[in-house]
C-alpha cells in the first residue's frame, strides 16, 4: 500500500492517546487521591482506598464476579463450541446468514431482553399464566439465574470467534486424520480442537470480560441480592466516590491488559476477534 | 486339497459399527443446536408475547391487542428516546465507517511491527470492560468541561458511540485489505490515477464486503449500548437504553417499548431475507450471462 496513506492512521493514534490511555492515568491518579468527585481543591493524597478492599462486600463482589465469570465462560464454550461445530460440519456455507441470526437478538436493547428472561424467570409468568399451570420454581435472584442470563447474551460471541477459527482450518487435514486411521473422536481431539485454540481463547475473552464487569445483568436477574464488582463500581461512581470507583477500574483495567495481552500473543492483529 | 476357510466378517478385522450411535448422535445435536438457539431467542419471543398482551401486567396474558404498537409514538418521553437513539447510531456508524475505513488503509501502510502495535491499541476499546471506558470518556469530557461547559450531551454520546465502533470497522476492513492483490495499486498509480483516487475507485470497491460488515457490527454495537451511553450522555438527552434503564428502575416500563423493540427485530429479519434473495438471485444471474 501506499506510504502516503499512513496520513490517515496518525490522527487515531492520537485519539486512542487521548481517549483510552490518558483516562488510565487519571484514574491511577484518583486512585491515591482523597477528592470531592473531580474538585481538587480539598484533595490529598491517601491510600484510604486500599483499605476499602478488604471490606467484605468488596472482595465477596470481586470473588463472585470471577466465580460467575469463569461459569459462564466454561458454559458459553461446550455449548458455543458444540454449536459453531455443528454449523462448520453441516457444511452451510451461508456465513452472512448465520453471523445474521447470531446477532438479531442484539439488535433489541439488552436491558429489554433481560428484564423478558427475569419476566420468565418469577414463578408467575405469562406463560404459566397462559398455560393455566402454576410453578413455584423461582429463579429471579438467585445464581442460576444470573449465569443462564449472561449465558444466553454473551455466547453469541464465543460462536462467532470458534466459528470463525473453525472456517479456517484446512479440509484436506481433517482427510489425511481419517486417511491415517484416527476415529472420529481423535480426529477431533487432536486435529481440530488444537487448530481452533485460537478461536476458543479469542471468544473465551470476549465473554468472560464483559460478563465480569456488566452491572445491569447482575441487577435486574439478581434482584439486589447478588453484587458484582461491576455494581459496586457503578454505586462508588453514582455516589460520587470517585476514588474508590477508580481504584477499582484500575484493578479491572489490570485484568484486561493481561487478556489483551494474550490476545496479542495469540493472535497478532486481532483477525478471531470478529 | 485347498481348504475352504469361512469369510472373516468385517468384525473379525476390528471394524466396530457405529452407524446406529452416530446417527443417534446426529440427531441429538441437530435438536441440541436447536434447543440453544431457541435459547438465544427467548427473551425476543417473549418480547414479542408481551408486545401484543392488552393486559400491561407481565405476568398476565389478557388477550391478543396492537393497541401498544398504535401507541408506540404516544409517550412523548419514549418518542425522544427513540429518536435520540436512532439518530446517533446512524450518525455514528457513517462516521465510524468513513473513518474506519480510512484509518483501516493508514494502518494497513505502516511495517508489519508497526501495525502489530497499533492494532494492540486499536484492541483497547473493544476488549475494555463497557463500564471502564464509560468512565474513563466521561473523566475525559469532564476534563474538557472548563473549556467547553455545555460538551456533555449528543456530542459526547456520538464521540462515544465512534470510540467504541471504530475497531470494529478496523478489524472487518484490514483483513479484506490483506487479501487485496498489493499490485492494484501500483497498478492505478502506474497508469495515472491520483493516489486519493486509486484508494476510492481502485482499493475501496475491492474492499466493500469488509466495509460492509463493519459498518453492519457498528451499528449493532452503538443501538444496544447501554452503559458507555449511560455515562457519557448530558442531562436530558436519554437515548432508548437509558430511559429504559430509568422505567425499569421505577417500574413504570410502558409495553409500547416492546412493540417498538419487537418491530425493530421484525424489520431486521425482513430486511436480510431481501437482502439473502437478491444476492441468491443476483449469483444466479451471473451464473447465467
Amino acid at each position: 500500500m501506499n506510504k502516503g496513506f499512513k496520513i490517515f492512521a496518525k490522527p487515531y493514534i492520537i485519539w486512542l492517546a487521548v481517549l483510552a490511555i490518558l483516562p488510565m492515568f487519571v484514574m491511577l491518579f484518583l486512585a491515591f487521591m482523597y477528592s470531592e468527585g473531580l474538585s481538587f481543591e480539598e484533595a490529598y493524597v491517601t491510600l484510604f482506598q486500599f483499605q476499602m478492599l478488604l471490606e467484605p462486600s468488596i472482595y465477596t463482589a470481586f470473588f463472585n464476579s470471577f466465580l460467575y465469570a469463569s461459569l459462564t465462560t466454561v458454559i458459553s464454550l461446550v455449548l458455543g463450541y458444540f454449536v459453531a461445530y455443528n454449523v462448520h460440519k453441516s457444511r452451510f456455507k451461508n456465513k452472512f446468514l448465520i453471523l445474521t441470526i447470531l446477532i438479531l437478538p442484539m439488535w433489541s436493547n439488552l436491558l429489554l431482553r433481560i428484564e423478558a428472561l427475569g419476566n420468565l424467570m418469577e414463578p408467575n409468568n405469562i406463560i404459566t399464566n397462559w398455560l393455566g399451570i402454576s410453578s413455584d420454581i423461582a429463579l429471579k435472584g438467585t445464581m442460576p439465574a444470573v449465569i443462564i442470563g449472561l449465558v444466553l447474551t454473551y455466547m453469541p460471541f464465543m460462536i462467532l470467534s470458534v466459528y470463525t477459527a473453525l472456517e479456517k482450518i484446512d479440509i484436506s487435514l481433517e482427510e489425511a486424520a481419517l486417511d491415517l486411521g484416527l476415529t472420529p473422536m481423535q480426529k477431533f481431539w487432536k486435529v481440530i480442537f488444537p487448530l481452533s485454540l485460537k478461536g476458543v481463547a479469542t471468544g473465551s475473552i470476549l465473554v468472560f470480560l464483559p460478563s465480569m464487569s456488566g452491572f445491569a445483568i447482575p441487577e435486574f436477574l439478581g434482584s439486589g441480592n447478588i453484587l458484582l464488582i461491576g455494581n459496586i463500581i457503578e454505586a462508588a461512581f453514582r455516589n460520587m466516590d470517585y476514588n474508590l470507583g477508580s481504584l477499582l477500574s484500575v484493578i479491572l483495567l489490570i485484568v484486561i491488559l493481561g487478556a489483551l495481552i494474550i490476545v496479542s500473543k495469540v493472535d497478532k492483529e486481532g483477525e478471531t476477534l470478529l | 486339497m485347498m481348504k475352504t476357510y469361512e469369510r472373516a466378517t468385517l468384525k473379525e478385522y476390528g471394524y466396530r459399527d457405529y452407524s446406529v450411535l452416530n446417527k443417534v448422535y446426529k440427531v441429538f445435536s441437530i435438536v441440541a443446536v436447536i434447543l440453544i438457539v431457541v435459547g438465544l431467542y427467548l427473551s425476543i419471543i417473549m418480547l414479542a408475547i408481551q408486545s401484543v398482551n392488552s393486559s400491561s401486567s407481565v405476568t398476565t396474558f389478557g388477550s391478543f391487542t396492537l393497541k401498544w404498537y398504535a401507541e408506540m409514538f404516544s409517550v412523548r418521553s419514549l418518542k425522544n428516546a427513540i429518536s435520540n437513539t436512532i439518530v446517533t447510531s446512524i450518525i455514528a456508524t457513517i462516521l465510524a465507517t468513513m473513518l474506519g475505513t480510512l484509518i483501516a488503509v493508514g494502518i494497513y501502510s505502516f511495517e508489519k511491527k508497526k501495525r502489530q502495535t497499533i492494532m494492540l491499541f486499536n484492541n483497547i476499546p473493544l476488549l475494555n470492560a463497557d463500564i471502564v471506558t464509560g468512565i474513563s470518556l466521561m473523566l475525559v469530557f469532564s476534563l474538557l468541561l472548563p473549556i467547553f461547559p455545555y460538551i456533555f450531551g449528543p456530542t459526547t454520546l456520538i464521540m462515544a458511540h465512534l470510540f467504541f465502533t471504530l475497531p470494529y470497522v478496523i478489524l472487518s476492513v484490514i483483513p479484506k485489505l490483506k487479501e487485496t492483490d498489493p499490485n492494484l495499486m501500483d497498478a492505478a498509480l502506474d497508469l495515472g490515477v491520483k493516489p486519493f483516487k486509486a484508494l476510492t475507485k481502485v482499493i475501496v470497491p475491492a474492499i466493500t464486503a469488509g466495509i460492509f460488515s463493519g459498518m453492519l457490527l457498528a451499528f449493532t454495537m452503538s443501538i444496544d449500548d447501554f452503559v458507555i451511553s449511560y455515562y457519557t450522555t448530558g442531562n436530558g438527552f436519554d437515548n432508548l437504553s437509558i430511559w429504559i434503564y430509568g422505567s425499569m428502575g421505577r417500574k413504570s416500563l410502558t409495553p409500547s417499548v416492546y412493540a417498538f423493540s419487537t418491530i425493530l427485530t421484525l424489520v431486521t429479519m425482513v430486511t436480510m431475507v431481501l437482502y439473502q434473495w437478491f444476492q441468491r438471485k443476483g449469483k444466479k444471474a451471473h451464473v447465467k450471462r
